[in-house]
């Protein structure tokens, strides 16, 4: 868009009569400007603009006319003319824009994103006028989006009665090409304030013309007998009755029929009811509707019947329960315009819940995240498979699970085990549902995936239809994978039914009987039968469970594969599908064997180089590929292209924006962002009838549009703008929508300190280990602790703190599994090695569940314990948290050092059950990270030693007896005596309660990330302290409304502590210092980049220091630091009060 | 100001840094009434009220400073060591000149207030931080919110600053990383040392604005002299 209307700005009228010559430099200077503002007009909004009073007036004093309302007159004829002729110019230029804002003529008042200069352009580009003074007569849209309170109180003499409207309604009139409704963008302020009769028209409108929602306002109606109310939906009706012909003709539709149709809208409603919840709502609605039923016969007959519409769909959509219930339910009669999209607020969720792709699709992520330590372990086995492929033989076995989605359903009901049974998301009379699944029976009849099901039906009659179980197709799927890594740890995962293993590294292992033992374990587990195919590589694998199946194995060897290619037709090797069979055919190509005659050259000069090699290859049973994990996504999108109807552009908005949301959470799920969006639309052929496919997309014009960002997101809002936007650019009658696809590429994964905060994954992970035995829940619970300790032991780097938890953890501990190795959330609970039993806790345990331990160890326990009697005073270590080993060595078990933690509290709070549980559960980990709540640690453990007593957790440490507690405190000075000695200076201590006097050690080699995370390090830190002010502190981090700068979060503690906050503790140092500690790492952080921050912190926190003697103490310490840190940085000082602040006392 | 249409975003940081420096520095001088209001006029850039120089030859002292900046801005490795500049007079009988160290690429451009003596009394320092590796298309709408916040900001900062002795003069300039290695280019022709002192000691900052949206980190803050700074 070349447009020039800034030049209005400098070169306007009033510009001429500038007071002073314009020389020659200032000449330059304008058009310089001028020319410049062409190009970057949109960039900057308005560059200085024209319209400032000094200038209006210095010109009037210059000026001919006899007053200031003869200037004003003049002054807007010249604004119009030069805005018409501006106009003209930009239509001449500019022939793609349509004038939608003919007859609009808008008033900008105040500040607005975009600027009004911009909006002036494009009231200039789309027909509309732009007034520069405002008058009632002229304007007929005032533009703005804020009003002051005053106006708002007076909006009448402000307005003049006109509309008072957001820039956006002129953005989105633009980006659709027609001029919208300005009603839904009525300024918020006015419109929150006073409802107007408009929006309490649209509010109530819109979903009276929608059937669905028409026949709920009838139900209420009848059943509450409400004059009102029926007059309102007589109304609502009315509006809807758009053809009343089909009207008339349904009434003579059956009442049961219609009876079904209210089922389905109460289905809709709680799309999630079982079928007795849906039997009786049946009930229920059926009375309501004989009621509703005779009354409107009586009453309005011509006009009743919403109901209607879904009756044809009904009885299908009742059996199926809203598996896909739900688009059904809202859909109008045949080739009538069915609003799947419309009727269901949730569509795009539900469309995603019950499609079997998505579950294909998304399972991946499932497995990623359930089998994280693969990618790790995967390289360095491939890397020493490449050097071995050629001495030693490869053994791949391909498992396929037979018939998985129909075999998953019917593995409860025995009796349809021989009987045919296909899967398919409705069985609807229609029989217009595609069958997604057959099992082999039905397979035997002809039936096929992709086959409508009356064709299906026609083929067989007694085709059992069932719908999909997505609960179950997980059970299985992960039940499936479980035993696959139980037997093997190279994996290569296809599908949730469908694996490669390279089984080459089990020497001395039959692959076949391996092969027969996993399916024999498979089919115990789950109840479904798999087959295998095992050959030398891949292809091989995959062609002979095609031979196996169903429910059987085939192995070819090496010196068969030519044999078995030979009559192999090609349709059967991967990656031929039928555009390359055709093209073969035609050369007369059926099988391998006869493509085998073809030169490599020949096929790579017909189908490109590597669609050649490729047939090549696997005509001779070649293939090169190693069983390695799943590749990365390269993008991540959602597309629905089943049930899309659309109304109006706002149906399309409220698709979009779930779409958005689908695509948002899947982008959340892959943990990655991306920058590169795609909008695909398929939009009916103008030709094209209604689908044969029942909602279907039928035949359609594939569009697209894609736009690149700047920066990765996975944001919903951003996502809904761009596709707004995107979407936009499409010039597609909305009724003509038949599909919608958002796809995101050029993925970046989110950096380690974003993924930390998904919420997701610990929660998968969590809910992987309790889904695998009751146990675990103890142990995921536990688990939480652990994790915290891990973090702190990693990045705190041994420096001590307050125990938190945070989601830090899960990574840490899932690297750890990683390094394992083992996948050891899903391994069979093992009892802990002798070696690892700490004896003073087994010693202290009641003498029965001691007989029982030595059981379970065979009786080798007494005689140890006998052997600790001696050292155990030792053991009677000191309280604290064992950090945790984070490189492998140390993790490995046989390591010496490692500590055993059993949780002397739980030793003697809880029964002997949890004892036991914990015993098993804790050393299970595999790691040697398992320090429970408390450990308690023989003191040979020194290098391994926290570093004090504020590492604990203080609640455990009230909960203990007093003796105990007593016991610990002694034992720690102690403790830390040697551990200094040991560890020497560079180790940070910080006092620690009950030496406050210990003189403190200079951090300053230290570097810490306490603001690293979301929220940040610190908060956690301080959460769980036990000082009162740190609490205090990490409240208030919640409650500050912008939370990573540290300013507003004092300004919070300004406005929260009325009282004085000071209690002088015994921890009053520690907190001191803790605080200390984060602000230096703030300044540290933001020293460079942004002084101001720094600057109001320490503002903020001289005003505190008059309240509290906390933070003046904190801020006489931090102050020299800062000023130090300003000089060596930026060689200057901060100019904040000089002196060192006095105490107040 | 010049800026080409199809420029590389690290171009187009520049130019609208540049384009910024000019109104920041306009208003810089405006806020300490070193001229009469009279001399300023109300504009509206980046949709905020700012004032503009009147006087041609004020305007272009400005202008030609920041703009004469852009090329050091956009480039960004230095050699050699020297030093040029030129010399404004402005009506009012009050000399205004520019001083450019070239340290290499900008790194702060000052205004500095200076008395009689040549000593400063007050500076406005820009720290400019551009990333020179950035590459990608800039977020226009995010660049505009910060830097506007710094004109706003700007206008209301007079109670931070000095009052200044009568008589003092001002002058743009800015400290380069290291020297430019153009000996010949009219882009550094134009430049001259400067007679202004520096300060001995370390001096009194009060930051004013600070902000770091991706390619482009701008703080301004003001600087006064230490109290331990020996009186001349």
């Amino acid at each position: 868009m070349s447009l020039d209307s800034s030049r209005s700005a400098n070169s306007g009228p009033q510009n001429s009569k500038r007071s002073f010559n314009s020389n020659s430099s200032n000449n330059k200077d304008n058009s310089s400007n001028s020319k410049k503002r062409k190009s970057n007009q949109k960039t900057l909004g308005m560059a200085w603009g024209a319209n400032s009073l000094s200038t209006s007036r210095s010109s009037f004093r210059s000026s001919p006319f006899s007053d200031f309302g003869s200037y004003m007159v003049e002054k807007n004829r010249k604004l119009q003319n030069q805005f018409d002729a501006e106009a003209s110019n930009s239509s001449l230029s500019d022939t793609s824009t349509k004038p939608i804002f003919r007859g609009v003529s808008i008033f900008v008042d105040g500040f607005t994103v975009p600027s009004s200069q911009e909006l002036r352009r494009y009231m200039l580009n789309y027909g509309g006028r732009f007034e520069n003074y405002f008058s009632r007569h002229r304007v007929t849209h005032i533009i703005c989006s804020n009003l002051p309170d005053s106006k708002i109180k007076n909006i009448r003499s402000f307005s003049g009665g006109l509309p008072v409207v957001k820039p956006t309604w002129v953005l989105d009139s633009v980006a659709v090409n027609r001029l919208l409704s300005w009603v839904p963008y009525q300024l918020d302020q006015l419109a929150s304030n006073q409802p107007t009769l408009s929006t309490f028209f649209t509010s109530k409108i819109s979903p009276a013309s929608e059937g669905v929602f028409a026949d709920a306002i009838c139900e209420v109606k009848h059943g509450t007998e409400d004059l009102c109310l029926k007059d309102a939906s007589k109304d609502a009706k009315f509006s809807e009755a758009g053809e009343p012909s089909e009207w008339r003709k349904k009434i003579t539709e059956e009442h049961d029929e219609l009876m079904h149709g209210n089922t389905n809208s109460k289905v809709i409603e709680e799309p999630s009811s079982s079928y007795s919840e849906a039997s009786q709502e049946v009930k229920v609605v059926e009375r309501s509707n004989l009621e509703q039923d005779d009354e409107s016969r009586e009453n309005n007959r011509p006009q009743y019947c919403p109901e209607q519409p879904s009756a044809s769909v009904s009885s299908h959509c009742f059996d199926n329960h809203s598996v896909k219930g739900s688009p059904h339910s809202t859909a109008l009669g045949p080739l009538k315009q069915c609003h799947s999209t419309l009727g269901d607020p949730n569509f795009v969720e539900n469309y995603f819940k019950n499609s079997r792709l998505h579950f294909i699709g998304t399972w991946r992520n499932r497995y990623r995240k359930r089998f994280p330590s693969l990618p790790n372990g995967f390289k360095c086995m491939n890397s020493h498979s490449d050097v071995s492929a050629d001495t030693q033989k490869t053994a791949i076995i391909h498992i396929d699970m037979d018939c998985f989605f129909v075999s998953v359903v019917i593995r409860s009901h025995p009796e349809l085990h021989d009987k045919p049974v296909a899967v398919c998301h409705s069985d609807n009379p229609k029989g217009t549902a595609e069958i997604s699944s057959a099992n082999y029976p039905a397979r035997d009849y002809g039936i096929r995936a992709g086959m409508f099901v009356r064709d299906a039906k026609a083929l067989c009659t007694h085709l059992v239809i069932l719908p999909y179980n997505f609960e179950a197709y997980e059970e299985v799927a992960d039940q499936f994978y479980n035993i696959l890594h139980k037997y093997c740890n190279r994996v290569q995962a296809v599908s949730c039914d469908e694996a490669f293993l390279d089984v080459t590294d089990l020497e001395g292992e039959d692959p076949k009987l391996l092969a027969s033992a996993i399916r024999k374990e498979i089919f115990e587990a789950t109840g479904c039968t798999a087959s295998a195919g095992i050959a030398v590589n891949m292809l091989m694998a995959r062609l002979a469970t095609r031979t196996a199946k169903p429910n059987g194995q085939c192995y070819i060897s090496p010196e068969r594969v030519d044999e078995y290619l030979d009559q192999l037709p090609l349709k059967a090797l991967p990656g031929i599908g039928h555009v390359l069979e055709e093209k073969l055919k035609n050369r007369n190509v059926r099988t391998c064997g006869q493509l085998r005659m073809i030169s490599k050259g020949s096929l790579q000069k017909d189908f490109g180089f590597k669609t050649g090699e490729m047939l090549w290859n696997y005509s001779r049973g070649v293939d090169n590929r190693l069983v390695g994990t799943i590749q990365e996504s390269k993008s991540v999108g959602a597309e629905v292209n089943w049930g899309v109807r659309f109304r109006d552009l706002q149906d399309t908005q409220h698709f979009l924006l779930d779409l958005c949301k689908e695509v948002s959470l899947r982008l959340q799920g892959c943990g990655v962002q991306g920058r590169t969006f795609t909008l695909k639309i398929k939009k009916r052929r103008k030709d094209a009838g209604e689908p044969a496919k029942y909602m279907g997309c039928g035949d359609c014009e594939n569009l697209s549009h894609s736009t690149t960002v700047p920066l990765a997101t996975d944001d919903v809002e951003v996502l809904q703008r761009i596709t707004k936007q995107l979407f936009g650019f499409f010039h597609v009658d909305v009724k003509d929508i038949r599909g919608v696809g958002l796809q995101v590429s050029r993925l970046e994964s989110v950096d380690t300190s974003k993924q930390v905060l998904e919420r997701n994954s610990l929660k998968s992970w969590l809910m992987s280990a309790s889904a695998s035995s009751e146990e675990r829940c103890d142990v995921s619970s536990i688990a939480k602790d652990r994790v915290g300790t891990d973090t702190e032991g990693k990045s705190m780097g041994g420096n001590s703190g307050v125990l938190c938890t945070d989601p830090v953890g899960n990574s840490v501990l899932r690297t750890n599994n990683t390094s394992n190795g083992d996948g050891c959330s899903n391994q069979i609970l093992s009892i802990p090695q002798l070696c690892h039993l700490d004896m003073g806790v087994v010693e202290s345990l009641p003498s029965e569940l001691q007989s029982e331990l030595n059981e379970m160890y065979g009786g080798k326990l007494v005689d140890l314990i006998a052997k600790s009697k001696g050292q155990g005073e030792n053991s009677t270590g000191s309280l604290c948290f064992h950090p945790p080993e984070l490189s492998k060595e140390e993790a490995e078990r046989s390591h010496n050092s490692d500590p055993i933690s059993l949780s002397r509290t739980a030793v003697e709070m809880m029964g002997k059950q949890h004892i036991l549980e914990e015993l098993q559960t804790v050393p299970d980990s595999g790691t040697g990270s398992n320090s429970n709540a408390i450990s308690i640690q023989a003191l040979d453990n020194n290098d391994l030693m926290p570093s004090s007593l504020s590492q604990v957790d203080t609640s455990v440490l009230q909960q203990l007896p007093e003796e105990l507690r007593a016991d610990l405190f002694e034992s720690l000075p102690a403790h830390r005596r040697q551990e200094i000695s040991t560890l020497g200076p560079n180790r940070d201590n910080l006092h620690h309660p009950l030496c406050i006097n210990q003189p403190e050690s200079t951090d300053s080699g230290l570097t810490n990330n306490l603001w690293i995370g979301n929220p940040p390090l610190w908060v956690d830190k301080f959460k769980v302290s036990n000082l009162l002010m740190l609490r205090f502190f990490a409240d208030m981090y919640y409650k500050s409304k912008s939370a990573e700068n540290l300013s507003s979060i004092l300004q919070c503690t300004i406005a929260e502590s009325l009282h004085p906050l000071d209690a002088k503790c015994d921890a009053w140092n520690e907190a001191v210092h803790s605080f200390n500690e984060l602000l230096m790492e703030y300044i540290k952080l933001k020293i460079v980049v942004d002084i101001e921050e720094i600057y109001v912190c320490f503002r903020l926190l001289r005003r505190l220091s008059t309240k509290s003697e906390f933070f003046l103490e904190v801020y006489n310490l931090v102050f020299p630091h800062l000023q130090d840190l300003c000089f060596g940085k930026l060689n200057t000082f901060l100019a904040l009060e000089f002196s060192i602040l006095t105490s107040l006392h | 100001m010049e800026r080409k249409d199809n420029q590389s975003p690290r171009g187009h940081i520049a130019g609208i840094l540049v384009e910024f420096l000019e109104v920041a520095i306009t208003s810089v001088v405006f806020l300490k009434g070193i001229y009469s209001p009279g001399a300023f006029e109300r504009r509206r850039y980046m949709n905020v009220v700012v004032q503009r120089a009147r006087h041609p030859q004020l305007r272009d002292y400005i202008h030609s400073a920041v703009s004469g900046l852009l090329p050091f801005i956009e480039k960004s490795s230095w050699d050699a060591m020297w030093k040029c500049c030129p010399s404004y007079w402005f009506y009012e009988n009050k000399v205004k000149r520019y001083q450019i160290f070239f340290e290499g690429l900008v790194e702060r451009v000052a205004v500095i207030f200076f008395n009689t003596d040549n000593i400063p009394v007050e500076r406005f320092m820009f720290k400019l931080t551009v990333n020179q590796s950035f590459d990608s298309k800039v977020e226009e709408s995010d660049l505009e919110f910060s830097l506007r916040s710094f004109l706003i900001k700007l206008s209301v900062s007079q109670p931070l600053t000095k009052v200044l002795p009568c008589d003092c003069r001002w002058e743009i300039t800015a400290y380069f990383r290291s020297l430019p290695q153009v000996r010949n280019s009219k882009d550094t022709e134009l430049w001259i040392s400067t007679d202004t002192k520096q300060w001995q000691q370390p001096p009194l900052i009060t930051p004013i604005k600070s902000m770091n949206s991706e390619p482009l980190g701008v703080q301004l803050f003001l600087e006064h002299p230490s109290p331990s700074e020996p009186k001349s």
